[in-house]
């Protein structure tokens, strides 16, 4: 915990920055091509297979299957309390693969195939009076 | 009978329990409690938050879950109400949050509520009124705490997290229709937590007699007064759990069989989620009732109050309880931790980067 006047008053993070991107923190939003039919990720302007504009943001379910992931014991500030931390690859039901970290289950009893869903969670916080940042991670389903 | 809260009903329903458990013998171990406390609290083991998890995420989730078993889309919800005493701000609302991840309409009414632990309830009042006065279509409310308690004390065995909501709106739509709903309030010192201090504190003998069992007796009797119900007429009874004795002895005052009781306790297995005890154990029936089944709920709020509902099934409650997760899918999905870990993922102890 920071002490002094000094201290407390960083924002080691950029509020104007998450603000900005909130939606994409708090929904999986997947650029459809209109053109070609590819769906990808992340939201954009333009597809990136066939390069056409003519392109359609939707959400996703939020629900998908792990395909691989890694434990990472690599220790940085912001992961100080939540250690060590698991960043799968998750293949969405829309059928693109994004990157997530993956949460509530033992690194043990973690396996390819799991299902997962997305939720929400802190994702880091200028503590301790600075603002929390809220975003997606992914927890095995429950139903 | 003929309220305005006849207009309005529970259109979805949802709960979130965290995944982690802490058993009450360990505390008790631990502090060098009579091994019999847990026992005589009527609690096995507690719901212990994760560390990136807190009223506001847990909060959102049951909500989606609500949404979900209503089958609405989001936009069509105009107002989002917390309930809770464990915001993660003491100045920002949680509703803006939840409200916007869950893609809310931005038309809407919202504010967090503090009334220690029948906030959730207020928020479920203040959307009956709002539905039945024809102002909004459909609101959300939702009750959801990481409850803290200083290490050693007695509410340490029970002090827990989770959280409920519901989609409330119009009757024709509902799982279960609102048939009335009362309110008693006094000025009580039972428990309290001052501003800056990081942990409650209560006020010794006065959480029994003159707090949880006054309050509760006097809605309930109220609610009966009112609408010319009695004891008998109602299916299922439902009362805030602060702890798994309170609410089988509160229920046996006011000439309730325990079996009504039983069904909707789950205190014993999780623990009290404040805000959300009483509406987690109501979502508990509500995934088990038949159609015409009477429900009585009496949230409670140190402070002190407590509200009587009186609710009836619909034939829609059954074909909605497998749209998300039940109560039952969370209480049988745990892991065991220490205290340690749940010191850490309750902030109880830090890292000192040093």
């Amino acid at each position: 915990m920071a002490g002094s006047f000094e201290e407390v008053r960083i924002m080691k993070n950029s509020i104007s920055i998450f603000w900005r991107k909130r939606s994409d923190f708090y929904k999986i939003r997947l650029t459809k091509c209109l053109e070609c039919g590819k769906v990808s990720f992340p939201s954009r302007t333009k597809c990136p297979y066939c390069g056409s504009k003519n392109v359609r943001i939707v959400e996703a379910s939020g629900k998908g299957t792990l395909v691989n992931y890694t434990v990472s014991y690599y220790r940085t500030e912001d992961s100080d309390e939540l250690q060590p931390r698991i960043i799968g690859l998750v293949k969405l039901d829309e059928g693109v693969i994004i990157p997530a970290e993956i949460v509530d289950v033992d690194p043990d009893s973690l396996r390819k195939g799991l299902r997962v869903e997305a939720v929400l969670r802190r994702l880091k916080s200028d503590d301790p009076f600075g603002l929390i940042y809220y975003g997606l991670k992914f927890s095995p389903v429950l139903k | 009978m003929d309220r305005p809260e006849g207009k309005t009903g529970i259109i979805g329903w949802g709960v979130y329990i965290p995944r982690y458990r802490l058993k009450a013998s360990d505390i008790a171990k631990l502090w060098g409690f009579d091994p019999t406390t847990p026992s005589s609290l009527g609690i096995h083991e507690k719901a212990v938050a994760a560390v990136d998890e807190d009223s506001i995420t847990m909060g959102w989730y049951a909500a989606s879950s609500a949404i979900k078993r209503a089958g609405i889309k989001p936009e069509k919800i105009e107002a989002v109400f917390v309930g809770s005493e464990s915001k993660p701000y003491a100045v920002k609302p949680s509703g803006t949050v939840i409200g916007d991840a869950l893609g809310v309409s931005r038309k809407r009414l919202t504010t967090d509520l503090e009334f220690a632990c029948r906030a959730g309830s207020e928020a479920v009042r203040l959307v009956v009124s709002l539905v039945s006065s024809g102002t909004i279509g459909y609101g959300l409310a939702i009750g959801s705490d990481t409850a803290q308690a200083n290490p050693g004390d007695v509410l340490e065995f029970t002090a827990s997290s989770g959280a409920a909501a519901f989609v409330i709106g119009p009757a024709e739509d509902a799982a279960a229709r609102f048939e009335a709903v009362v309110t008693y309030v006094t000025d009580t010192p039972d428990f309290w937590r001052r501003e800056g201090s990081k942990y409650p504190m209560h006020g010794e003998g006065f959480t029994g007699e003159p707090a949880y069992f006054h309050h509760i007796t006097s809605s309930v009797n109220l609610l009966m007064e009112e609408t010319g119900l009695r004891p008998e007429d109602f299916d299922y009874a439902v009362f805030h759990q602060p702890n798994g004795k309170y609410p089988l002895r509160v229920a046996s005052k006011l000439g309730i069989p325990k079996e009504k009781v039983l069904p909707g306790l789950v205190t014993p297995w999780i623990g009290n989620t404040y805000n959300a005890s009483a509406l987690i154990g109501l979502s508990k029936v509500l995934e088990e009732a038949k159609p015409g089944q009477r429900i009585l709920v009496a949230p409670f709020g140190s402070g002190a109050g407590s509200d009587a509902m009186s609710l009836i099934v619909t034939d829609k409650a059954s074909a909605r309880v497998n749209e998300a997760p039940t109560v039952e899918d969370f209480l049988s999905r745990k892991t065991y931790i220490d205290y340690a870990e749940y010191a850490k993922s309750r902030h109880i102890i830090w890292r000192n980067w040093g």
